[in-house]
């Protein structure tokens, strides 16, 4: 066992999950739960049967922005297709040509009467692969002839701007373009390789609102499912190596995963509190568990207003706590305005309060999470103009520079948001809330979170 | 009305904010809840409701949802935990004040705001830049904070204005009167009364009747109210707590980022 961090784990309704648990059991490459979710981001693809059926028709392809699909119209061009007709054909086909052998782990799972299919590779193939471009490639490709052959478009000769047209809706304009046209009908969970945002940053390269869909409104597990995403890619980017490995696994096992009820415990004593209150919770909190302690009673340790400035026994746990104030905070501001754009005041401007409380504690991530949330509340209100803060992905370039503590208090913030916002979870990122339905393994991650670590607490 | 909520009693004693002058105490003042803020004049609701000018006078409120009680919502125990504010509770629309403070023996500075926003108010989204300070809250609520804030000391009417539109002006030099610049015009002493009158809300839209929002504070006063070091307030010297606990937090931040297990050098970082 590398490190002596014993913790236990808590539901969102405070009820005992774990007990005991070793923080390395949390580790997003040792806990069986997140391995299988890092797998199943990488494997998974989604087919959007209706909108390709509708783009080919329309021959409405090669768009640059999400917002504006209609760029380009040539329905001179198009090609009428019952896909979604034939998408059970279309499905089984595809599953032939994407398994590596006869009854493997290839899976398809088709949706909304057929509009919408859900392809998830053999494991092997992403265990190979470079990246996980085969979920977008092969897919594309082999959808591409399926669809050649089925509606004979077998000669090449006869007509061929319908196959550049064919092109041009599974792939975009790629490779003129570094990836397909973004809203692609043909898409892998995560943004593809071509154009993540740097290295390591493919697990978080969801949209908030992919999250909050995903956790299904509910704070805390949206919460944990954006934790485990901000610390896959915390892990892959080089960020928690060494030094830095105690400091991510405390800090999300506090934050994300409700260690030791901490974040409940302050959201319920502060319930009908303010942000501040939150402040003086977490002093009460970590002076009672001996994270921070009574400085001598001596100059400079006390000041002469008798001001003190407390000492830490343990800079990682106290960040934990401060990380998990943050977000406890966030939510008892969230919830009690019950919307969402009130997040990035809490992150840019409540970390002060800690540092003058405390006598000059270092705040939450070092300051990190202070100045990546007054950059995001500038581009979240009218100052710069922007976004909302559901539309934004983990990795983009305002939010991203904290060590995953961050993103996850603004998926809390949007599971709040009783409907002030446009960019809504339900208008955004309707697909994944019936993901969230068909796949289960994103149904009650701190359960299934909590009982995959108990079953590999012996190993460790 | 506008009532801050009474802050709890922990069991921890909070200190706050560091130092033990006069300008320290004003700023200690600003972000301690339990701290009451003294009411220096009276504004009627409905002359708030038209400085705001989010909507007419006796006008209802307008909702962007249908209230919580009637709302279906997804199952989350943690909404169920967290009261909502009354303007949170029936769906109104989010309006905002926004002040702009003057640099100049500011009674409040946009970058104590927040402390004071966050201790006292529920609910509430705070942004500062550059001389400038917005708050946002559902439309009942961000009426009754500001009432709160207009009528007690951390408002003075020469010296912090409310501007929705066209914020410059908190660094130019008070006018004849007085006053803070504002391009638009919003605001004017009225010499028979000595009162400040703003004949324009927040957004600069021309007002029917002029509203008065009391007399700005004497010179000796607003010395009294201020919140920044400055030669003729406190001394920049008074300073010393402070900075030692800046400078303490700033390193803390940098070993801290660097390498998390270096706790002692934290500790021992002044």
């Amino acid at each position: 066992m590398k490190f002596e961090d014993k913790i236990d784990l808590y539901s969102d309704e405070g009820k005992l999950l774990a007990e005991k648990v070793p923080i390395e059991a949390l580790h997003p490459y040792r806990n069986p739960y997140m391995k299988e979710i890092y797998l199943t981001l990488k494997r998974t693809a989604i087919v959007d049967l209706g909108k390709l059926q509708g783009m080919l028709r329309d021959g409405r392809t090669g768009w640059s922005t999400t917002v504006g699909q209609d760029e380009i119209k040539m329905p001179w061009y198009g090609l009428d297709l019952d896909l979604v007709e034939d998408s059970e054909e279309i499905a089984e086909e595809l599953k032939k040509m994407l398994q590596l052998k006869e009854g493997d782990d290839t899976n398809i799972i088709s949706l909304e009467g057929g509009s919408l299919l859900v392809v998830q590779l053999p494991l092997e193939v992403l265990r190979l692969s470079a990246d996980y471009s085969p979920a977008f490639t092969q897919v594309s490709v082999a959808l591409g002839q399926i669809i050649a052959k089925k509606y004979g478009l077998d000669n090449p000769l006869d007509r061929p701007y319908r196959f550049g047209m064919l092109k041009n809706c599974l792939h975009g304009r790629y490779p003129q373009y570094v990836g397909p046209n973004p809203g692609n009908p043909v898409a892998p969970l995560m943004k593809v390789p071509s154009i993540l945002e740097g290295m390591g940053t493919g697990y978080k390269s969801f949209m908030i609102n992919h999250v909050v869909a995903l956790g299904n409104n509910r704070t805390l597990h949206a919460v944990a499912l954006a934790t485990i995403f901000e610390q896959g890619a915390q892990f892959e980017m080089g960020n928690a190596i060494g030094w830095y490995e105690r400091y991510q696994l405390l800090g999300s096992a506090f934050q994300g995963f409700n260690a030791n009820n901490l974040v409940l415990d302050m959201v319920k004593e502060n319930a009908r509190g303010t942000a501040y209150d939150v402040v003086l919770t977490l002093m009460e909190r970590a002076l009672a568990d001996g994270v921070i302690e009574e400085p001598p009673r001596k100059y400079p340790f006390v000041q002469p207003s008798g001001y003190k400035l407390y000492q830490l026994k343990d800079y990682a746990m106290w960040n934990a706590y401060g990380v998990a104030a943050l977000l406890a905070a966030v939510i008892v501001n969230s919830g009690a305005m019950r919307a969402a754009q009130n997040t990035s005041a809490v992150l840019g401007s409540w970390n002060d309060f800690i540092a003058f409380e405390g006598g000059g504690l270092p705040d939450p991530d070092a300051g990190r999470v202070m100045g990546t949330g007054l950059g995001f509340g500038f581009y979240t209100h009218g100052l710069y103009g922007g976004a909302g803060p559901g539309a934004f992905t983990m990795d983009h370039v305002i939010v991203r520079h904290t060590s995953g503590f961050l993103t996850p208090c603004i998926v809390a913030g949007m599971c709040l948001d009783a409907g002030s916002q446009i960019f809504r979870p339900n208008v955004t990122s309707g697909l994944y809330y019936t993901l969230a339905e068909e796949l289960p393994i994103f149904q009650n991650p701190l359960e299934k979170l909590a009982e995959a670590a108990e079953s590999i607490k012996g190993e460790i | 009305m506008a009532r801050p909520r009474r802050a709890r009693k922990p069991k921890y004693k909070p200190q706050v904010y560091p130092g033990a002058d006069k300008v320290s105490d004003r700023r200690r003042k600003a972000a301690d809840p339990t701290k009451k803020l003294a009411k220096f004049r009276s504004i009627p609701d409905d002359n708030i409701v038209l400085l705001l000018g989010h909507r007419f006078k006796g006008e209802s409120y307008v909702s962007v949802h249908p209230p919580l009680d009637e709302l279906v919502e997804k199952y989350d125990p943690i909404k169920n935990i967290v009261e909502p504010t009354p303007g949170a509770r029936a769906g109104d629309r989010i309006r905002y004040i926004q002040f702009a403070d003057s640099i100049f023996y500011p009674p409040m500075a946009p970058w104590l705001r927040p402390r004071l926003y966050m201790s006292r108010l529920r609910g509430c989204d705070v942004m500062v830049y550059s001389g400038r300070q917005l708050l946002e809250q559902r439309e009942r609520d961000i009426e009754a904070s500001s009432k709160w804030l207009l009528e007690t000391e951390v408002y003075d009417p020469a010296r912090d204005a409310i501007r929705g539109i066209t914020v410059h002006g908190h660094s130019l030099r008070l006018d004849e009167d007085g006053l803070m610049f504002d391009a638009r015009r919003r605001y004017k002493l009225n010499k028979e009364t000595g009162e400040v009158e703003y004949i324009k809300n927040m957004h600069a839209e021309v007002l029917d009747n002029p509203i008065p929002v009391g007399r700005p504070l004497t010179e000796r006063e607003a010395r009294g109210h201020d919140c920044t070091y400055r030669w003729d307030v406190a001394a920049y010297k008074s300073r010393t707590e402070i900075l030692t606990v800046i400078a303490r937090y700033s390193r803390g931040r940098i070993t801290g980022g660097f390498n998390p297990e270096l706790t002692e050098i934290i500790n021992n970082s002044r």
